[in-house]
């Protein structure tokens, strides 16, 4: 079943020559982990601001459940929870509160209400932080409290605007995991925006890449690699001063003063294991390409 | 975990969201309260010195007017700040994206900031009783008075929080519209005392409707005068939260 139907959308503001979103289509089904990567800029924000109707398109459609979302303002707010970038709401209510009023607002029943409110201050890692209020806390954990009020009420979508920005390693882990989890208990339908490649690869069903307002590309990670021209990245190190040598048709990128990276297809990796000279090697890493290497592959083509 | 969420009643929304509102709030009521009680009181003083010799009739006028000034800096002068502050922070975005309606979101804040005034109104109303020798005759009309008393000014403060481009522009334009209102007739000062163009004025302003309304049912006498102050307040009121209601940046509008 698709979720979300977004069909040639575009939005301008006044005074700027560029649009923002340009000519964009795209589906979001059912039960499926949608990202959408992008560079500062692209016009990210702009499409998700649309898709939850804080902001009206200038053109093209958008379906929610097959239907238009201009014509019921209820009709989102019933279905999608939303997490913001930044934003003060609820600011000097204490977390417990936040995600109280929230769950009830969303429709449950009191009861229901303390409950999901004592299972998300679990979930989310904010017991410890129940009574303190939002403006109290560090940027990280405002975030992780944000996420929890667009849990909190069970929606049946979640459209996260950067989840896990300025979470640190063992947060933006739990993040995921949690996310994750929704989705495979629940069948939680989630979109979100981030700029964190690598570890959205985790979760991440199905891709669009977002390049100055227009969607260059969108589908599941897996078939989109197919098309990168080299798929596997070689990293080696070398003892300073020293370089490697490698046949003439392969392209070495120098990272840092004794690390090179290589891309090659599967076919090259035995000659160029043979090639390398493996006594002056200090670290050597393989790994297929990533969703970071297919934004940069599309993004560069453009 | 259910799948859907339920629209709650309205007055369960209305509940929830007073109370977000006064949670929001229970940090600063205290100086919320200083300005609507001490303010107002100081220039009932200031002009109870001016009005000795004008008699009871004069010092009754102070004494309402100075009540409809409270209610005018703990709701207009509060609300607007408030409503601007939801728009430039992200805080309206959020009650947007739940299933709320945008009435009950702006009543529920007129009505926590009527419950944030009425301290200073009380503390006024007696400290300044007791100042000028007005003896009180409550009418049970009153009940319903203070809150449409309260209402125009909670409208207006939304209105101007709605329409202006900063935070800056809406404290100036706050500040400027409770002085006009309370200049543009007879609310602070009797109406003989007035010229007659401010006389004039003041048969529609509804601040010296207002006061006239607090006036007969405080401190009597009740005549048919008040069905006109409350229906030229409560029209005002209806306007301009229609005008509220258009202009608030809520959800998208869509226009394909």
């Amino acid at each position: 079943m698709i979720v979300y139907d977004v069909g040639s959308l575009g939005k301008s503001y006044p005074g700027q020559a560029v649009p923002a979103n340009n000519n964009i289509s795209f589906q979001v089904r059912e039960g499926e982990i949608f990202g959408i990567l992008g560079e500062n800029g692209a016009g990210k924000t702009t499409l998700v601001k649309q898709m939850v109707n804080l902001l009206a398109p200038s053109s093209g459609s958008i379906q929610l459940y097959g239907k238009s979302i201009k014509h019921d303002s209820l009709h989102v707010p019933f279905i999608v929870g939303y997490m913001p970038q930044e934003s003060l709401a609820l600011n000097n209510l204490t977390a417990g509160e936040a995600l109280y009023f929230s769950a009830h607002l969303r429709g449950h029943s009191r009861r229901e209400a303390l409950d999901e409110r004592d299972r998300l201050l679990d979930r989310w890692q904010l017991y410890d932080l129940r009574d303190r209020h939002s403006s109290q806390m560090s940027g990280g954990q405002r975030r992780l409290l944000r996420l929890a009020v667009a849990v909190a009420g069970a929606s049946k979508v979640l459209v996260l605007d950067e989840p896990t920005n300025n979470l640190d390693p063992q947060k933006r882990r739990m993040v995921w995991d949690n996310l994750r989890q929704l989705n495979q208990e629940h069948g939680t339908t989630i979109l979100f925006i981030t700029h964190d490649a690598i570890e959205a690869e985790k979760i991440i069903e199905r891709v669009g890449i977002l390049h100055r307002g227009e969607l260059v590309v969108a589908g599941a990670p897996h078939a989109l690699k197919q098309n990168l021209k080299n798929k596997l990245r070689l990293e080696i190190a070398f003892e300073p001063g020293q370089a490697p040598l490698l046949r003439a048709d392969l392209t070495l990128r120098r990272l840092t003063r004794t690390r090179w990276q290589i891309y090659l297809e599967q076919h090259q990796l035995g000659d160029v294991m043979a090639a390398l000279d493996i006594d002056r090697l200090t670290d050597i890493k393989l790994n297929s390409a990533t969703l970071e290497d297919l934004y940069f592959h599309y993004v560069e083509a453009v | 975990m259910s799948k859907r969420s339920r629209a709650r009643s309205f007055p369960v929304q209305l509940v929830d969201l007073v109370l977000i509102e006064l949670s929001n709030w229970r940090w600063c009521w205290r100086s919320l309260v200083v300005v609507g009680a001490l303010v107002p009181l100081f220039g009932m003083v200031g002009l109870s010195i001016y009005a000795r010799d004008l008699g009871p009739q004069a010092l009754n006028t102070i004494y309402s007017g100075s009540l409809v000034m409270s209610l005018m800096l703990g709701n207009l002068g509060s609300i607007q700040s408030h409503v601007v502050f939801m728009r430039f922070q992200g805080t309206l975005d959020f009650f947007a994206t739940l299933p709320i309606h945008r009435f009950t979101l702006l009543l529920a804040i007129i009505v926590a900031f009527f419950l944030i005034s009425l301290p200073a109104l009380l503390a006024l109303l007696i400290i300044g009783s007791a100042l000028l020798k007005v003896s009180l005759a409550p009418h049970p009309l009153l009940l319903l008075v203070i809150p449409l008393c309260v209402v125009p000014m909670s409208a207006v403060g939304a209105l101007i929080g709605v329409n202006v481009e900063s935070p800056q522009q809406g404290n100036s334009l706050s500040i400027l519209t409770t002085f006009l209102f309370a200049g543009l007739g007879p609310v602070l000062f009797p109406a003989e005392r007035l010229p007659e163009i401010l006389r004039l004025i003041g048969e529609i302003n509804p601040a010296a409707r207002a006061a006239s309304a607090l006036r007969q049912t405080l401190i009597g006498p009740l005549d048919e005068q008040i069905m006109l102050d409350l229906a030229i307040v409560i029209g005002f009121t209806l306007c301009v939260l229609f005008l509220v209601g258009k202009k608030l940046d809520w959800r998208a509008r869509h226009r394909l």
